[in-house]
């Protein structure tokens, strides 16, 4: 206490006070504040207790259904024509399906706000199921299907019955993982494709960006090569879609494995990456960083002044 | 604290020996006993020295292994990611200068690093040198340099940062060339002259090139050789205290002890830059990939020295273009581009005129203003800050936009009002800031400082004992002119032209009634500390005295 005493009237006093009345609050929120990996959690979990164990290999028409009445219909319709709230699916095709509900974003939870992407609320097979109900009752063959080429989720530990099952579908996954990225091999046409049509919204690194009327155009280093094949084909939201004649198949397989590769690339310039923000987070960085340590040292060593100065 | 030094005994033995050849006795002791006040603001200039001495060792290195043409090349090399890709010379020599040449990525690193912390330095440098009244006579050259050394620090990184030709320095060569072509009726001609023909063409890395290593280094390595021969013969200013006049310096001698400390600052520098470009990747070209002209990103900006030119460009609205004789004068670009950083730069140069213009103040000062006792200066130096700062953080609206999930519209909007709004606020409250600062002044040099002690009188009332400041304290506070208005003449034109009707000389004409009107907006709130003598305030000796606190502070 009394080494407080001593110094509370020292000039520095009032901002050592700021700083860590600053700090406490930082933590505090931190604590406090809810995460959104917290509140999604719940919603898997809640999803999950009626979940089937994954392997089954036929479709499940009736769970898919059970799933569109439940989540789906009381924003676009039993039969999909949409409503006040939204819009009219029958044309979007399997592959919108797919991209939606696989990224989180639907079930929507808000209809008036873009829906970031967030844990999917079921599993892979009941998508496929509800992706078989829309199929074969709502879309009917209309709009692009699921393309099944470029490979989709990872497999989940949860879903496997045991270790080894896991195991095996992993390696398999990895495998076509692989092949589909390493079958590209043009990375100049990737990177062009990329840089003339993508990076003006989600920018050069992937990392997102701003777009007008509070929209943005998310960061696209989670989506898996299927999201990105899906996401070209339906063009989610503000996006633009950009059809296999516009982009040939070809073409969206060397741009997604450009996307996959520069995501995967180590960064060789330093541990610190800076999100690869980039310049901004540079100057914030020399600023905030070197040129103040730097004056604290100019501070330090002009204060102490020695008698035989 | 004394203003002389005896070297050491080893030292002098030396020292003798040397003269009795060299005879260098003379002038090597006037400059070795050369005395640097004691301050950390005076080192903000090191700073920049040291990060320039930096840049140019690193620089060169750079050179041998920089291959400056835009030839067609496909990338073969190290890079596994780009092999087979097309690109310039350019680019494919500062991917090897990073993966096959030794030490060569940290090298780069450390290039940018530096130049990011050379500008930053040169900026806080500047503002001491603002804040404090450094410019005044007779250091105005010295200003009118510092402000050449600025500008051209800035060309010099953009110019830099458009070396590797990869996709940032491409996006900025091209908003360049843009500002360029807005110049009305010469535009074209210029953009044609500098790169040769279209945009890119061929020829515009060699001559950024040759700006960037050769002209731009040359003629910044002799105005800051230029700068400090005119330091070393003017000398610093100094912060008011005891001991210390118009007419003496107080401070470490230039040897052993200031030298001492500037070697060991230059090494923490430099250990600082190193460190950074060893753990913080910067600016990696081999991530961003070579500039093709069809590639559009967002997410990209300009290094941050010449994020203010971007805001502003960001930021300007497009409604004032206009055509005239089938030519469009893009208002839209000329005037953010060219005509704020003009008015930036600009009012930078002209600013210690204007004031000494405005003061009729034309003695030479050596000792530093404390920021408060210039009220006027600091709030304008405070609403620059304030203007620049908001342009500086509308060049990263798209970044900010979407770190903080806000409408990108939106943060236009803001910074469009807060561009005009922000400077008006910044000085209003700078400079009342400055003036409860004097007021508080004047009270502690009259009455002591408030000790925290609490005494209750024998009639019962409490008061707070007041203690009497140090007498160094009492030096500083006393540096403040008793009266602030110094043109005398100026003052007696206006006061005789409002009692008697009859215009004084100099405030004839409206240049002078101008000038007259300026002069009073300068000085007319300063607190006067006239008659104000150190401790004679009654609550130094006895009771509170309320009413004549209220008295005083009502009284001007
Ligand atoms: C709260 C209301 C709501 C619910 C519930 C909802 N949606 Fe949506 N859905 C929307 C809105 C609003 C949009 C338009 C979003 C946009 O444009 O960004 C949309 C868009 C879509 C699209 C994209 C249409 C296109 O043209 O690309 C698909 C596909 C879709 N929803 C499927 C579903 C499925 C499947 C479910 C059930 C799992 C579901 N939605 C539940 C409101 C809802
Ligand atoms: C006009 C701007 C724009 C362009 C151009 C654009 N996108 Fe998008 N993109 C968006 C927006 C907005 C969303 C979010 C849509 C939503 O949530 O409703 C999005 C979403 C995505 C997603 C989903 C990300 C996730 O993980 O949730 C992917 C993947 C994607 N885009 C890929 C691409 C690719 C590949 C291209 C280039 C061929 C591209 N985008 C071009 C605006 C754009
Ligand atoms: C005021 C001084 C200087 C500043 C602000 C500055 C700034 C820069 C910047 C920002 C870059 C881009 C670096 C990158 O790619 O990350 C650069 C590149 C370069 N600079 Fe400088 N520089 C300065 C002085 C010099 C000097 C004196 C030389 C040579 C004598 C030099 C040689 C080079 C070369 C060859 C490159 C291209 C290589 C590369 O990009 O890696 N610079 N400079």
């Amino acid at each position: 206490m009394k080494w407080i005493t001593a110094r509370r009237r020292h000039p520095l006093a009032g901002y050592v006070v700021v700083l860590l009345a600053l700090a406490v609050f930082g933590v505090g929120y931190a604590l406090v504040a809810p995460s959104a990996d917290r509140a999604e959690a719940q919603v898997m979990a809640a999803a999950q207790t009626g979940a089937e164990p994954a392997g089954g290999e036929t479709v499940d028409i009736a769970q898919g259904r059970d799933i569109w009445e439940r989540s789906c219909a009381s924003c676009h319709g039993l039969n999909g024509a949409g409503s006040d709230n939204a819009p009219d699916i029958t044309g979007a095709g399997g592959a919108a399906v797919d991209f939606q509900v696989s990224t989180g974003r639907m079930p929507s939870s808000n209809p008036d706000a873009q829906m970031p992407r967030k844990e999917p609320a079921w599993d892979r097979e009941e998508i496929d199921n509800l992706i078989a109900y829309y199929e074969q009752e709502i879309g009917q063959g209309a709009g692009p299907a699921v393309p099944e080429e470029p490979p989709g989720d990872e497999p989940v530990r949860s879903d496997y019955e045991d270790e080894d099952a896991y195991e095996e579908a992993k390696a398999s996954y990895d495998e076509a993982y692989d092949a589909y990225i390493n079958g590209a091999s043009d990375t100049q046409a990737g990177m062009q494709l990329y840089l003339a049509n993508c990076a003006h919204c989600h920018s050069w690194s992937g990392a997102g960006g701003g777009l007008t009327g509070g929209h943005w155009a998310p960061q696209i280093t989670d989506a898996t090569p299927r999201q990105l094949y899906e996401a070209m084909l339906t063009g989610p939201g503000q996006m633009p879609v950009f059809t296999e004649g516009t982009v040939t198949p070809d073409d969206k397989q060397e741009l997604i494995s450009y996307v996959k590769t520069l995501q995967a690339e180590p960064n060789a310039g330093g541990i610190f990456d800076l999100n690869r923000v980039g310049q901004v987070a540079e100057g914030f960085i020399a600023w905030t960083v070197g040129l103040t340590l730097i004056i604290a040292c100019a501070i330090w060593i002009t204060a102490k002044q020695r008698a035989h100065d | 604290m004394s203003t002389t030094t005896q070297a050491p005994k080893a030292l002098r033995g030396v020292g003798n020996w040397i003269d009795d050849r060299f005879h260098l006795a003379k002038t090597g002791e006037k400059n070795l006993r050369k005395v640097f006040p004691n301050h950390w603001s005076f080192m903000l200039g090191e700073i920049a020295l040291y990060s320039f001495i930096i840049l140019l060792v690193t620089g060169v290195f750079l050179t041998l292994w920089f291959n400056p043409s835009m030839a067609h090349t496909t990338y073969e090399g190290s890079y596994q990611r780009l092999n087979g890709v097309e690109m310039s010379e350019a680019y494919a020599s500062t991917l090897r200068i990073d993966f096959d040449v030794r030490g060569g990525f940290l090298v780069r690193q450390i290039h940018h690093w530096a130049a990011l912390i050379f500008v930053a330095s040169l900026v806080v440098h500047m503002l001491r040198v603002f804040f404090t009244g450094a410019f005044r006579k007779p250091r105005e050259i010295n200003w009118l340099i510092g402000v050449g050394i600025f500008t051209l620090a800035m060309l010099e990184g953009l110019f830099g940062y458009s070396l590797p030709d990869d996709l940032p320095s491409g996006m900025g060569v091209r908003i360049l060339q843009g500002v360029m072509l807005s110049l009305p009726v010469i535009g074209t001609y210029v953009s044609m002259f500098l790169f040769g023909g279209e945009f890119p063409g061929e020829d515009i890395i060699p001559r950024l090139y040759m700006l960037h290593i050769l002209l731009i280094p040359g003629i910044l390595l002799a105005l800051i050789v230029a700068h400090f021969m005119i330091l070393w013969h003017q000398k610093h200013t100094q912060y008011p205290g005891t001991g210390r006049s118009e007419k003496k310096v107080v401070g470490t001698p230039m040897f052993p002890g200031f030298a001492i400390k500037a070697g060991g600052f230059f090494f923490f520098v430099f250990a600082v830059i190193v460190a950074l470009s060893a753990f913080v990747q910067i600016n990696p070209i081999h991530l961003f990939g070579p500039f093709t002209p069809t590639a559009i990103t967002s997410g990209l900006q300009p290094d941050w020295y010449m994020g203010f030119m971007e805001g502003s460009l960001r930021i300007f609205p497009n409604w004032l273009d206009f055509q005239i004789f089938g030519y469009a004068v893009p208002i839209g670009v000329l005037v953010p581009g060219l005509v704020i950083p003009g008015l930036i730069f600009g009012g930078l140069a002209a600013w210690p005129f204007l004031e000494q213009w405005i003061t009729g103040d034309k003695r030479a000062h050596n000792v530093a203003d404390r920021p408060r006792n210039a009220p006027v200066r600091t709030a304008v130096g405070v609403a620059g800050v304030v203007f620049y700062g908001i342009l500086w953080l509308a060049g990263a609206n798209d970044i900010l936009s979407h770190t903080f999930s806000i409408s990108l519209y939106w943060t236009t909007y803001f910074f469009r009002v807060a561009a005009i709004a922000g400077p008006i606020i910044g000085f209003i409250v700078a400079k009342r800031i400055c003036l409860g600062l004097q007021r508080r002044d004047r009270e502690t040099l009259e009455h002591g400082y408030e000790s925290g002690t609490i005494q209750q009188l024998p009639s019962g009332e409490f008061i707070e004992v007041h203690k009497e400041s140090s007498q160094e304290t009492v030096h500083v506070l006393e540096s403040k002119a008793a009266v602030d208005r110094i043109d005398d003449e100026a003052i007696a034109s206006v006061e005789e032209s409002e009692s008697d009707g009859v215009e004084a000389p100099a405030a004839r004409g409206l240049k002078g009634k101008l000038r007259a009107k300026l002069a009073h907006w300068y000085t007319k709130d300063n607190v006067s500390f006239e008659g104000v003598e150190a401790h004679t305030g009654h609550h130094l000796h006895h009771g509170a005295g309320h009413e004549e606190h209220e008295e005083m502070a009502g009284s001007h």
